[in-house]
């Protein structure tokens, strides 16, 4: 029985680890502008898509495609920016209109440029199983779960130490105010998007390494995203790296001890639950921390 | 008298031209071309226009035209399609896919006094309603006898099933366990949400706690996928892993070589395609010239239902019945060989004799290996893609 629990814990924390970096993105926005971006789980599909095209097209490792990601995820990411910044009046709830709509329209290219088949890397140097003692994962597993901890760090020091950053927490906290302190709020914003679209970047490529990925999946994720940023706490980036990894292990442990059926409803429970007991998230607070 | 002459042979001419002229008929396609399901809808959809294709060139008295709508895999969206495909005149539908998608896009269908073709949904509950205009030709049952007959000739004694808590899926591991349970043979279950992408937990159980001989996944492409990637990662000691539709296919073993070597699935024909009878050779033609590529069973299965729909529209065009809501009677009457096996509807509108065969990923291609009396080739058992 202790080799079953320490293989779901194992497993549960390293798909916590995907998890949060499929969230941080959505979490950044969310944060700075109080902008539930619903486009988040289209943009690291696309992200993921890129790195389909690198290894069929170019019979390259998808890792080699995070430039590529990048690239078209900031630029949709801030695309998507420059749509939300046009909405005048009540921008928290058209915003959400807006992105959900900009989701379906990635979504549909994506299937109408790439088809409706499931896509996974080939490649067996992620695929290939890696044991830590009793423990197994996939190489690309435990590879995104380094990359997730290090991007939380990056984005963590980003926003409580450089001046951007500074910047970021500051337009979250008083646009105004900030104003008055010399930040331009609108340039402020689309950095966050564009740092959110690079998180979607590497969070797409983790996906296609260690997962599976189909062009109805964006929804799926920016749903996963969106639970993991309020369970957070909003504005809390190491919230959605403890968050993720609760996440994470509640659903492995569920599986192991309990059916895999109920997962997906376990998960949802703990959400309510803690949204219950705790309004703010798990690390959110009337003044909340970096 | 020479313009009489004329004037008579050009009314005589005009008369004939528009005695020969083909009477068309419509058929609705509501089907998933969008979302979850679209590459299985759009499978379907170019199996669908070959028959139409077909159909149109082979006969000289009716003309099929086609009406697609996407329903964008989407229950509501479906019974919207039915309703926009009835008001647009249509005299039957033929599509679908997914058992959830189907349900209630055909109880539309039904109300509107519509026949619904499909071999999208193989849900028991489909045929339990005893619509007199809904049609299928294939169900849970044909998969089912496939699998176990598999197991019988290999003589398994003991099988974990990991299934989709979808209904189609659902229902066919349920099926499965009754079938297999009063062989002797062990049975354990393992339900996911469609929405899990890490199967290793599951894996791990099967692995330590089940220890079975085979493992039976009831599942879609996406599941196939995660499943096995995480039973090649824990290594559970089994002789086979099997599954059912969209496995066995030329596709899979494209896009996953490292997966697929000696995984087993449903399939009605060996890969590359071998068409015995002429019909399926025109077939395989006719969809290479109009899609560029080489025939799979979900364009095998759209070509079967759409065949069948347009002969029994055209027999009840001939003997008048189409517009009096004969089609249905005239679809019960089918009786025929086609590539999928010969067809018969119950009157639940349910194929009889459908029946699938067991096919085996090996070396890149399909090989038909279960039932033995049908194999294309010896079954790798033990044979795992590690």
């Amino acid at each position: 029985m202790s080799e079953l629990i320490f293989q779901a814990l194992y497993s549960g924390l390293l798909v916590g680890g995907v998890y949060a970096l499929i969230a941080l993105g959505l979490a950044l926005t969310f944060g700075t502008m109080r902008v539930i971006n619903l486009a988040h789980g289209e943009l690291v599909l696309l992200a993921a898509y890129m790195a389909y095209v690198v290894e069929s097209r170019l019979q390259l490792n998808p890792v080699f495609a995070i430039p590529l990601a990048v690239l078209v995820a900031c630029t949709c990411s801030a695309l998507v920016y420059l749509l939300v910044d046009r909405i005048r009046k009540n921008r928290e709830l058209n915003s959400l209109m807006l992105t959900f709509a900009i989701g379906i329209v990635i979504t549909n290219a994506v299937l109408l440029i790439f088809s409706g088949d499931v896509r996974s890397t080939g490649s067996p140097l992620l695929q290939d199983a890696i044991q830590l003692g009793p423990l197994f994962s996939m190489k690309s597993e435990l590879g995104a779960f380094v990359v997730s901890l290090v991007l939380v760090l990056v984005l963590w020091q980003w926003l409580s130490r450089s001046w951007y950053g500074r910047a970021v927490r500051a337009v979250s906290s008083n646009r105004d105010a900030a104003k008055l302190m010399g930040i331009n709020p609108a340039r402020t914003e689309l950095i966050s998007f564009i740092v959110a679209g690079a998180l979607a970047a590497c969070a797409g490529v983790a996906l296609y390494s260690s997962s599976v990925v189909h062009p109805a999946l964006g929804h799926a994720l920016t749903v996963k995203a969106f639970i993991i940023t309020v369970l957070a706490g909003v504005g809390s980036v190491p919230g959605v790296l403890a968050a993720a990894l609760l996440l994470g292990v509640t659903e492995a442990m569920t599986v192991t001890l309990w059916s895999s059926a109920l997962q997906e409803l376990v998960g949802m429970v703990l959400f309510l639950v803690v949204l219950l007991v705790l309004p703010n998230g798990l690390f959110g607070s009337a003044k909340r921390r970096g | 008298m020479t313009t009489l002459k004329i004037a008579a042979a050009t009314l005589t001419l005009a008369a004939a031209f528009g005695n020969a002229r083909a009477e068309e008929f419509t058929v609705g396609v509501p089907i998933p071309l969008t979302g979850a399901m679209a590459r299985s809808g759009t499978g379907m959809y170019e199996g669908i226009q070959t028959a139409a294709e077909m159909f149109n060139k082979s006969n000289a008295k009716h003309k099929i035209k086609l009406i697609a709508v996407d329903d964008e895999s989407n229950p509501a969206k479906a019974v919207s399609a039915v309703e926009k495909l009835a008001s647009q005149g249509v005299v039957a539908l033929v599509g679908g896919f997914g058992s959830n998608i189907i349900g209630p896009a055909s109880d539309a269908a039904n109300k509107l006094n519509l026949v619904y073709m499909t071999a999208g949904g193989v849900d028991n509950d489909l045929t339990k309603r005893g619509y007199k205009s809904f049609f299928r030709i294939n169900n849970t049952q044909g998969y089912e006898r496939a699998v176990t007959t598999l197991f019988a000739e290999q003589g398994v004694k003991s099988v974990s099933i990991i299934y989709s808590t979808k209904e189609a899926t659902a229902d066919l591991a349920k099926d499965m366990e009754k079938a297999l349970t009063p062989k002797g043979v062990k049975v354990t279950l393992h339900a996911f949400d469609p929405a899990i992408t890490d199967f290793k937990p599951i894996i791990n159980k099967i692995k330590l706690q089940d220890k079975p001989e085979v493992i039976l996944m009831s599942a879609y492409e996406n599941d196939y996928v995660g499943i096995i990637r995480a039973a090649k990662v824990l290594k559970p000691e089994v002789k086979s892993i099997v599954g059912v539709w969209s496995l066995a296919t030329t596709k899979m073993a494209k896009e996953f070589p490292d997966l697929m070597p000696n995984i087993i699935g449903t399939s009605l024909l060996p890969s590359p395609v071998d068409f015995k009878q002429p019909e399926g050779k025109a077939f395989g033609d006719a969809y290479k010239k109009m899609f560029n590529k080489e025939v799979d069973y979900l364009a095998q299965f759209g070509y079967v239902k759409a065949q069948l729909l347009f002969e029994a529209i055209a027999r009840a065009a001939d003997n008048g019945s189409l517009k009096k809501g004969g089609l249905a009677d005239e679809l019960r009457k089918t009786n025929k060989d086609t590539l999928i096996g010969r067809v018969q509807f119950d009157a639940n509108g349910d194929n009889l004799n459908f029946r699938h065969r067991m096919g085996q990923h090996q070396g890149g291609k399909i090989v038909i290996v279960s039932p033995k009396d049908e194999a294309t080739g010896p079954i790798v058992w033990p044979g795992l893609p590690w």
